[in-house]
């Protein structure tokens, strides 16, 4: 492990020689201009100390102390004590904490403080991260969430994106997966507005990068960016929102060191049950029934399969349950030193995550390093340097889980997945018990290192203005095979050796197990893939806050420019005689070996501007952008510009709310409108270019090239923009008994990319690039009422909700007449992602039928199906052609809307909790609703098994079926997309829950530490739905996916 | 320190500038300029005669490529029966329930509309790009010619499928031909004629012999002798089939192979009988028809193919005994109880039948013995549906099962034109345009000699030729995708396939005599209307999209 960190930053240091040339020219003078910087020292300065402590006297660490007009200040440390620079007399120096008010303390003469600070409400004195700089949360003016690092590192998950749903409102997420490594959740900031990608922007510490694996221990804070106020400085980078993660850093004081550890024990929410050996062939005689054939299934082995006096010949397994192992564990250990002198504060982190998956081979773990300096180089100067690591080492059985899923739903209980004896049967040749036990494996190893050096240096001449440069080399921050996709989990390194897949059969005769055949390759296969990405990233950028009287003026103008390099190489070799897997040892017959590779590069170069004002804290507006260019598109379609406009007024400062209404402890409203970017679709679609390809054709009996044309150019395709409305409103009332966080948000995106293809006939015979063309509404509001009291010194109880409603509606797209000229079918002002189907109005009955078994005169024909029977589904006749009255047939003319988009558009987390003398507990409940999602898990389907839910079938006496008749493979008729298989995606779960003890001072004296902390916490603890057979989070139609987890853990937090 | 100041202040400026601020436009755009390493460009591709044939190379992989089928064209005819229910032969053709929304030819067979016009827009790039070039005449002349060939290849397909099609003879560029884009249909007899003279007009200019899988002349005459044939222009067909045998056949080109059964396997892929044909490399680009189609279980029990392939009692019915008669002869010695001896060799060749052996086992369809491969009379697994599995173009000397479906290892050609085909298309030809003459005699009975079958009786009527031609080449070409369009241009589809296809029931008698009786399958239940069955539905999408197009009747 320390090795391949050690390996990988020697290889950072390779990379950052050879810098492009322009690149590190610019490197180099930047560090030259900033080390100008640092030998100017500062005239004037005062130097200051004090002590924090509050109503009781307890001393306060961790206060922020800055001075006014300046974002960069100091904290207390675990003594309440600070000490800093001030510049002049004059300074006003604020002091903030968590939960208290903040106070403001002009300087002076004095030179120490003794500073005492009365509890408050918590929100208002915070320091919020934005885009490029931070703000405080009073005089923000753009709609921006924050969530705090410490609610979600204690959680038991493995994947950050599993952290964020459902504590802060705008942050629509699925997960759709459990499996580890990949089980990841889908976020959306507020919803979907976009036909093309709609991932939020990510940027840890100021530079676009993959965030999901960083450690959940180091995460100082995450900032939702949401509004155009909010994304502006992101330019075409932040139309689908921006999560900004801030890492942690430093604190003045004594080092202290901090270890943090859980294990937990995870199974799935929701296995799903199948249909035993007796029951389903007790179904398939049944289907047999239905179509006039023979019963499949014998009365002797009916009642063998019930007794299981004979499992080797009439199995009866529970596949799916017999396949997985409960209780994986899932563990992680972390360890944390910081601390900080005057001028040097540090913080270092490590962190080891291990979780087992649902069997043996699957396997994930990962290690984190995370290291920080603050430096103050000179009294006006600072200097951060800091390191990020990690490796992500991913082990799986060598056939993927969505296969191994695919052959547990479809191997029957009666088939031999084991013998009485353990070893593997098969199932139409294969193996559900080999693919994951047998297979081989697959390895993804991720090695990421993200560096970045800042240097920022006060300008003395003019007060109040700074300038800094930030300069980040990235070593794998993105994963070239998904390069847009934040959430790509990085795998720099991947082999895999694919087994045959032994199995086996009984011979009754002989009452042996010879081996039968094999699944997978006849021998064994082997391959390694290398992914590399660089990102180089530099930032100038010149800072601005000053004093009027009572206005505030703030400035920031940011230079950006961005270099990414990313390449990808894979070889592989088949035929392996030997069981070793290295490349070399392969056969080495020339079609036996292959090997593939490619590289890409991007470039974007940026300025972004930010200008406040704020007029005695109340009246506040403010101006950001971007000026933005991407190497996606042409010359002359390269840069755009992306302003946005703020203003907020903070009415609880003004007179007569003030003194009239003491109990209002804030009231702002603000408004925000603006452009951003996106870019949605893939990069050079402005040129006219073939691809290449390996074994194109076979000829003269060697396999060839091949080379074919790409879409049609688009010269003039360019970027998606997106017009942000937002008004909010923030309140506070009774110093945080009661605060109210409301804002109603409306955006229109247009140019947004499609390809035409319905403008071109059938016959045109290629694709076409995609064209600006297409636009989308998405509006919608969000809600967050929290409520937190003080009972006593030893009781606190709070609640925290929050609401998130977001709709969108397709204003332009390509349509074709067939679906553009009906207004059922219509995709045109509906939300993306509407389901569209049939309306099934139930079950054919025998009324229904003529004795020769034709539809009675009068009843709709339906030709999905030749034959139709009583217990086939009915659907509703609504229109003909062109979309009229019913044409007494059933074709896609009748095609009608059948559920909602399958993202939810409500998402609401409720979070109540309690801390009581030592203990705390803290619950998330967190649910989605206004979402439906398409079932079509049918029994028989293409030879597979049957779940439980199909034994609910209809037959004349059960004519209220889930399910129609039964046959042995589903109709044609029964299948058709329809209401009919529309479940309500609707659900609430406890998502998140934790009880925690805190052992007394007097007992931690004793045992000579700091603080300690015992807790219990969960993960998806309980669950409540529709669907009951899946998990509500359930991302496959068909339900063959790596179901999400429930997580039970215990863990420990000791401060030393 | 005012000077430092001032550095300072002059140096950030100077930054502004470096990183892009700068005043002018242009030279801001072309910071951000990248040339992809991942594609080329059309100044790359047509200037490079090899770069131009990898183009070409692409075209050639689009061809129908039979050896992976998991429900191959003779399951939507009369001769087979997918042992699976769930592909388009049995969702959809089985009963024609398809209509202009649903037919999903592009999950698998070759016929569909947009894939054909998207190959036939890569033969026109071509044709136009290279015209256009400076490449050399001589390069001009032979690959325009291989293009124009697999165009009229793709044409063939669309003209088959659906009749009368649009004739796209440019690559279409909605930039520069406006709403010209947008073609009508062309007639059956337009689209006939478009194919007949390309073909006619390039034969000459590609090699009588070529790099095996590309085309040559005998290709091309082929293709169009086969086409006069569809379009019942029975005396074109005969001439041209002719002008094959009289200048490449007998020997100096082609020649039918020496043993039908081993024709179609990997070691005689270099055989004068294939006329074109695509080729596999095992793995890498190879083929997995064994895995689909052949014997479902095999030794042990295990699954080593999904039995995609299962012949009807129909067409076995429909193989002769080896004196050369068929069995509804009361001469021919055939006992319905005895029903696998002494029939023609290529019986053994092409099916597997109870008791025959396979790969490493005997297959036993029979009932009643717990045989795995037992006939699939309640439609519950992929064991054969007929009792009778195909042999005929499978290979049983690779390893089966998951190597070879997953692992594509076949590596024997796929047959879209062979010499046996001209000479029955020649004999069929000249039969329908003169009647039986001697030249009928001698080019069927040559690929009856093949298979070590008696000459036919001399004297036959006409009526009584067409029989036996008939007869002949649904055995001589069982399984290569050809019975469908057989039946659609003999006009006999609403006959053969509006009908219940069989099996074979074989149960143990008293004594252990097997009792062989036919039965009626799953899956056999066959419909088709003869008022539009005839021809496919052009897809919906292609309607929507133009205009111009009109529908089949009945759809």
């Amino acid at each position: 492990m320390k090795k391949c960190i050690a390996a990988s930053y020697v290889c950072n240091v390779h990379s950052l020689k050879h810098l492009p040339g322009i690149g590190f020219k610019k490197f180099i003078f930047l560090l030259v201009i900033l080390f100008l910087g640092v030998i100017v020292s500062a005239q004037n300065k005062l130097h200051v100390t004090g002590v924090v402590t509050n109503d009781n006297g307890t001393p306060l660490a961790d206060c922020s102390v800055t001075v006014k007009g300046n974002a960069a200040g100091t904290k207390t440390d675990s003594k309440g004590m600070f000490s800093m620079d001030v510049p002049d007399s004059k300074s006003v120096l604020v002091i903030s904490y968590v939960g208290y008010q903040t106070l403001e303390i002009p300087v002076g003469k004095t030179t120490s403080f003794a500073i005492k600070l009365t509890s408050g409400n918590a929100s208002l004195a915070d320091v919020v991260v934005v885009g490029y700089g931070t703000q405080k949360r009073t005089s923000i003016t753009a709609a921006v969430a924050t969530i705090n690092g410490d609610e979600i590192a204690s959680q038991p998950v493995a994947d950050l994106s599993n952290s964020l749903g459902g504590r802060a409102t705008g942050i629509i997420f699925t997960q759709g997966s459990g499996e580890p490594g990949y089980d990841g959740s889908n976020i959306l900031i507020r919803g979907i507005s976009t036909t093309g990608n709609a991932q939020p922007l990510v940027i840890v510490d100021g530079i676009p990068r993959n965030f999901s694996q960083l450690d959940p221990n180091s995460i100082a804070s995450i900032s939702i960016l949401k509004d155009a106020a909010a994304v502006a400085p992101y330019g075409m980078g932040g139309a689908n929102g921006v999560i900004l993660i801030t890492t942690k850093k430093g604190k003045t004081g004594a080092p202290t060191l901090t270890y943090n550890a859980y294990v937990g024990w995870q199974n799935p929410t929701r296995l799903t049950k199948f249909v035993n050996a007796y029951q389903f062939a007790t179904l398939f005689n049944a289907a047999d029934d239905n179509e006039g054939a023979p019963h499949a299934y014998s009365d002797y082995a009916l009642q063998k399969y019930k007794d299981h006096s004979a499992p080797d010949l009439y199995p009866d397994h529970n596949v799916l349950k017999e396949l997985i192992t409960p209780n994986t564990i899932i563990t992680n250990h972390n360890l944390e030193f910081s601390g900080g002198a005057e001028r040097i504060k540090y913080y270092a982190g490590i962190g080891f995550l291990s979780q087992n998956g649902m069997w043996g081979p699957t396997k994930y773990k990962r290690y984190n390093l995370t290291a920080n300096i603050e430096a103050d180089a000179t009294k006006t100067t600072k200097v951060n340097v800091s390191l990020n690591g990690r490796v992500e080492d991913r082990r799986f059985p060598g056939v993927s889980s969505g296969s191994i899923f695919y052959q547990a739903f479809r191997t029957p209980p009666n088939a031999p997945l084991t013998f009485s004896n353990g070893l593997p049967g098969s199932y139409i040749g294969r193996s559900a018990y080999g693919n994951i036990f047998g297979s081989g494996y697959t390895q993804t190893v991720g090695y990421t290192l993200l560096n970045q050096i800042s240097i920022e240096q006060q300008l003395p001449f003019v007060k109040g203005l700074s300038v800094k440069a930030l300069v980040s080399y990235d070593f794998n921050p993105f994963n070239p095979t998904d390069p847009g996709n934040p959430f790509a989990p990085i795998t720099t390194f991947n082999r895999t050796w694919l087994t045959p897949i032994l199995y086996y059969n009984y011979d009754s005769a002989t009452n042996s197990y010879p081996q039968s055949g094999n699944d997978g390759p006849a021998k064994p296969q082997y391959s390694e893939s290398y992914y590399q990405s660089q990102a180089f990233t530099y930032q100038a950028y010149l800072n601005y806050h000053n004093n009027f009287g009572k206005s505030e003026v703030t400035g920031l103008i940011v230079l950006e420019a961005r270099n990414t390099k990313s390449s990808v190489f894979g070889a592989g070799r088949v035929n392996y005689s030997v069981n070793v897997p290295e490349l070399n040892n392969g056969s080495s017959n020339s079609t036996d070996i292959s090997n593939y590779g490619y590289s890409a590069e991007s470039k974007q170069k940026s300025a972004v501007y930010r200008v406040t004002y704020g007029y005695a804290g109340k009246y506040l507006v403010e101006a950001s952008g971007r000026y933005d260019g991407n190497y996606y598109f042409a010359p002359n379609h390269r840069f755009g510009f992306f302003p946005a406009f703020a203003a907020g007024w903070r009415l609880s400062e003004e007179g007569f709310i003030k003194n009239k209404f003491p109990w209002i402890t804030n009231l702002k409203i603000r408004g925000s409108y603006g452009e951003s970017g996106a870019l949605a679709g893939s990069p050079f679609q402005y040129l006219s270019s073939y691809t290449l390809y390996g074994n194109a054709s076979v000829l003269n009996g060697t396999t060839t090239q091949g080379l074919y044309e790409n879409s049609e150019a688009n010269t003039n395709i360019t970027w998606e923009r997106a017009k942000k409305t937002d008004v909010g409103i923030e309140s506070n009332f009774w110093n945080g008994l009661l605060t109210v966080e409301a804002d109603y948000f409306y955006e229109k995106r247009t140019d947004m990319l499609f390809p035409p293809t319905v403008t071109v006939p059938l016959e045109y015979g290629v694709a076409l690039a995609q064209v600006n063309s297409g636009a989308m509404s998405n509006r919608g509001f969000e809600l967050s009422v929290g409520s937190t009291r003080h009972f006593s010194k030893d009781l606190t109880v709070s609640l925290k909700t929050n609401f998130t409603f977001a709709r969108n509606k397709l204003l332009q797209v390509f349509e074709t007449d067939a679906t553009f000229k009906n207004p059922n079918r219509r995709k045109t002002g509906r939300p993306l992602g509407t389901q569209f189907g049939y309306k099934a109005i139930g079950y054919f009955t025998q009324d229904d039928f003529n004795p020769d078994g034709t539809l009675k005169a009068g009843i709709p024909t339906q030709a999905f199906s030749t034959t139709l029977h009583p217990g086939d589904i009915k659907y509703a006749d609504v229109s003909s052609p062109g979309g009229g009255k019913p044409d007494g047939m059933i074709t896609p003319d009748d095609i009608v809307p059948i559920g909602h988009p399958a993202t939810p558009e409500i998402i609401y987390g409720i979070i109540p909790s309690v801390a009581y003398k030592g203990f705390d507990l803290s619950l998330l409940f967190q649910g989605a609703s206004s979402r439906d999602f398409y079932m079509s898990v049918f029994a028989f389907d293409n030879s597979s098994s049957a779940i439980i839910d199909a034994l609910d079938y209809w037959t004349p006496t059960h004519p209220n079926a889930v399910y129609p008749r039964i046959t042995t493979q589903p109709t044609p008729n029964n299948t058709q997309t329809s209401s009919w298989w529309i479940r309500n995606g609707a659900y609430f779960r406890l998502k998140t829950g934790e009880l925690g003890y805190t052992l007394p001072i007097t007992v931690i004296r004793s045992i000579k530490i700091q603080s300690a902390r015992f807790y219990l916490s969960g993960q998806n603890l309980l669950t409540w739905s529709k669907i009951k057979n899946f998990d509500p989070e359930i991302s496959s139609s068909t339900g063959q996916y790596y179901p999400q987890q429930k997580v039970i853990s215990i863990g420990l937090n000791v401060t030393f | 320190m005012n000077r430092i100041q001032i550095k300072i202040i002059g140096s950030f400026l100077i930054i502004i500038l470096l990183m892009g601020s700068s005043s002018c436009k242009k030279s801001l755009d072309e910071t951000l300029d990248i040339t992809p390493h991942d594609r080329l460009t059309d100044a790359s591709v047509w200037t490079d005669a090899g770069t131009a044939d990898v183009f070409l190379n692409d075209i050639y992989g689009q061809l129908p490529d039979g050896n992976n089928w998991y429900d191959p064209f003779d399951n939507w005819s009369d001769n087979s029966i997918c042992g699976f229910g769930w592909p388009l032969s049995r969702t959809d053709a089985q009963q024609v329930n398809y209509t202009p929304s649903t037919l999903a030819f592009w999950t698998g067979l070759p016929f569909d509309w947009g894939t054909n016009y998207n190959n036939i827009r890569k033969t026109n790039l071509f044709i136009a790009k290279v015209t256009a070039s400076t490449l050399t005449d001589e390069y001009k002349k032979k690959r325009l010619a291989e293009v124009k060939f697999l165009r009229a290849y793709f044409y063939h397909l669309l003209w088959m499928s659906y009749g009368g099609v649009p004739i796209i003879t440019e690559p279409l560029s909605v930039a520069t031909q406006g709403d010209s884009i947008f073609h009508a249909r062309n007639t059956f007899d337009e689209t006939f004629n478009f194919i007949q003279t390309d073909l006619a007009a390039i034969a000459s200019d590609l090699p009588v012999t070529g790099d095996p899988g590309r085309a040559t002349k005998g290709a091309a005459l082929a293709l169009k002798g086969w086409c006069e044939l569809f379009a019942h222009k029975y005396a074109d067909a005969a001439t041209t089939n002719k002008q094959i045998i009289d200048e490449l056949g007998n020997g100096q080109t082609y020649n039918l192979f020496s043993d039908y059964g081993t024709l179609f396997m990997p070691e005689n892929n270099a055989n004068n009988e294939g006329i074109f044909y695509r080729q596999y490399v095992p793995r890498v680009k190879g083929g997995r028809n064994e895995g689909y189609n052949a014997s479902t279980f095999t030794k042990g029990g295990a699954e080593t193919s999904w039995g995609g392939v299962n012949p009807t009692q129909e067409l076995v019915d429909d193989y002769e005994m080896d004196n050369g008669l068929p069995i509804s002869d009361p001469a021919s010695g055939y006992d319905p109880q005895k029903p696998y001896v002494h029939r023609e060799t290529r019986f053994y060749e092409s099916i597997v039948y109870d008791g025959s052996f396979w790969y490493n086992d005997t297959i036993y369809t029979r009932q009643g013995i717990g045989s795995a491969n037992e006939i699939d009379l309640s439609d519950h697994n992929d064991a054969t549906q007929t009792g009778y599995y195909i042999r005929k173009r499978c290979n049983d000397k690779i390893t089966l099962g998951s190597d070879n479906w997953d692992g594509a290892s076949g590596g024997q050609n796929y047959y879209y034109f062979r010499y046996a085909e001209v000479l029955l298309n020649y004999a069929e030809a000249q039969n329908e345009t003169v009647g039986p003459d001697l030249s009928v005699y001698d080019a069927i009975d040559k690929v009856r000699a093949r298979v070590q079958l008696p000459a036919l009786t001399p004297g036959l009527s006409q009526d009584a030729m067409r029989t036996a031609i008939r007869r002949e080449r649904r055995v001589e070409l069982a399984f290569e995708d050809k019975r469908w369009w057989d039946l659609i241009r003999w006009n006999i589809a609403h006959i053969n396939l509006n009908q219940q296809l069989h099996g074979i029931s074989i149960t143990v008698g008293s004594g252990g005599t097997l009792i062989y009786a036919p039965v009626t399958v799953p899956g056999g239940d066959r419909k088709f209307n003869a008022s539009k069955n005839y021809l496919f539905p052009i897809p919906q999408s292609a309607l929507d999209q133009n205009k111009k197009l009109t529908q089949n009747p009945g759809y």
